[in-house]
């Protein structure tokens, strides 16, 4: 297999793996979040501030995994 | 107003799609992780990224410059008559402190006044920051600067670019025949970037943020402080949480770095590719995710700064008074 062949293949790996988990992470968070303003409808407000928070920062491991991704694919590293 | 709004959109997918079809394209995707010297200060340029001597003028340096006067003259224009009940651009900045204030209170009711000023400061000065780099023409007008192969086409004239980089041989030549492009074996090197898009600049805000943090806790504290990190009085595993915690304290400041850096340079790569995917329809969606994603991250920054400064002055192992402060907020 080529250099470049290899390079891609890590570039994709990068982004796909580093998907999961953050993935699944704002499922949590989302799900936690309708339940509890489906049992408490008036403290949507406070809650879609917090659910943002959290998806911002589960979302961060994702950006992460893209920046390295994009650095290899870019053969910046 | 909503009318008029409808009539621009469609006025410009329309003429999007003509040149979609006309063939106009974007050739080849250039990024730079590194801001570029647009200039260098009494030296000459040694490669794209570098200065052979002489001080580097980056462009994401002529941008945070803009940035904080943009903010300054922004809020010396809107408090320069000041009114106990407030009208027009007043009540703009009124509203905007307010709301940021008040959610600071909700977090921390006790030393809201004492974090808000550096959280505040950074909420906006970054707000700001990540918004300027969606400005159109922000990373897309530039000079064209000879890339490294080709250095003897040492020729540096401001134009404005449409492409974003020089193509590699045998690729289609469109561009470069436009009035406006730059030249074969150039690149170009914008006179502004977004300052969150520059590691330099979130590092630096992620160092101070880190070390008030400490200076907060040390105040509140006093040397106490230090027993969250050297904790051997109370067995083998308080000992090891300490140094845990330890770590933890300089994690911070690369997650806050890294945080903030991959957003905003992400979401403008993200936003190259889709142009060069499919253009002029493809981007729009994700530049409004990325209107979005801005105003988060600035508030990420802010809020996370905010919650470990409340969290570092609160006494180690009080459990106690976590839960009091707790109902006493609610």
């Amino acid at each position: 297999m080529s250099d470049e062949g290899l390079r891609l293949i890590a570039a994709a790996l990068a982004v796909g793996i580093g998907a999961v988990g953050p993935g699944v992470g704002i499922g949590v968070i989302f799900s936690g979040a309708l339940q509890a303003m489906g049992r408490n409808p008036e403290a949507e407000g406070t809650l879609r501030t917090y659910m943002f928070l959290g998806f911002a920062l589960v979302e961060a491991l994702f950006i992460f995994a893209l920046v390295i991704s994009l650095l290899i694919a870019f053969r910046i590293v | 107003m909503r009318n008029r709004i409808l009539t621009v959109t469609g006025i410009l997918l329309v003429l999007g799609i003509v040149l979609y079809i006309i063939g106009v394209r974007s050739t080849k995707l250039h990024i730079s992780v590194a801001a570029e010297p647009v200039i260098c200060l009494g030296g000459a340029r040694a490669t794209l990224e570098t200065c052979a001597s002489g001080f580097p003028l980056t462009n994401s340096l002529i941008t945070t410059a803009i940035v904080l006067v943009l903010i300054i003259v922004a809020v010396l224009a809107g408090t320069r008559t000041m009114q106990m009940v407030p009208r027009g651009f007043q009540n703009t900045l009124e509203v905007m402190v307010e709301a940021f204030y008040n959610f600071a209170q909700s977090v921390d009711r006790k030393n809201v006044a004492k974090f808000f000023p550096f959280c505040a400061s950074a909420f906006f000065f970054i707000l700001v920051s990540n918004v300027i780099g969606l400005v159109p023409g922000v990373g897309s007008i530039g000079v064209c600067v000879p890339t490294a192969e080709h250095k003897e086409a040492a020729v540096v004239a401001p134009v404005a670019d449409v492409r974003m980089a020089e193509e590699p041989a045998g690729a289609p030549d469109f561009f470069a025949s436009w009035p406006l492009s730059c030249e074969k074996g150039t690149t170009l090197v914008p006179y502004l970037r977004a300052p969150s898009a520059d590691l330099n600049v979130t590092l630096a805000w992620a160092l101070v943020s880190v070390g008030l943090i400490q200076y907060f806790g040390f105040q509140a504290l006093g040397l106490g402080y230090l027993t969250k990190f050297f904790n051997f009085r109370e067995g083998f595993m308080m000992a090891l949480v300490g140094i845990l915690e330890l770590i933890s304290e300089f994690v911070r400041i690369i997650a806050f770095t890294f945080r903030l850096f991959g957003n905003i340079f992400a979401g403008e790569v993200i936003l190259v590719v889709m142009a060069f995917l499919f253009p002029y329809l493809l981007p729009a969606p994700f530049y409004a995710f990325e209107l979005f994603v801005a105003f988060m991250q600035a508030l990420i920054f802010a809020v996370l700064s905010l919650v470990f400064m409340s969290l570092a002055t609160e006494a180690h192992g009080g459990h106690d008074s976590h839960g009091h402060s707790e109902t006493a907020a609610h």
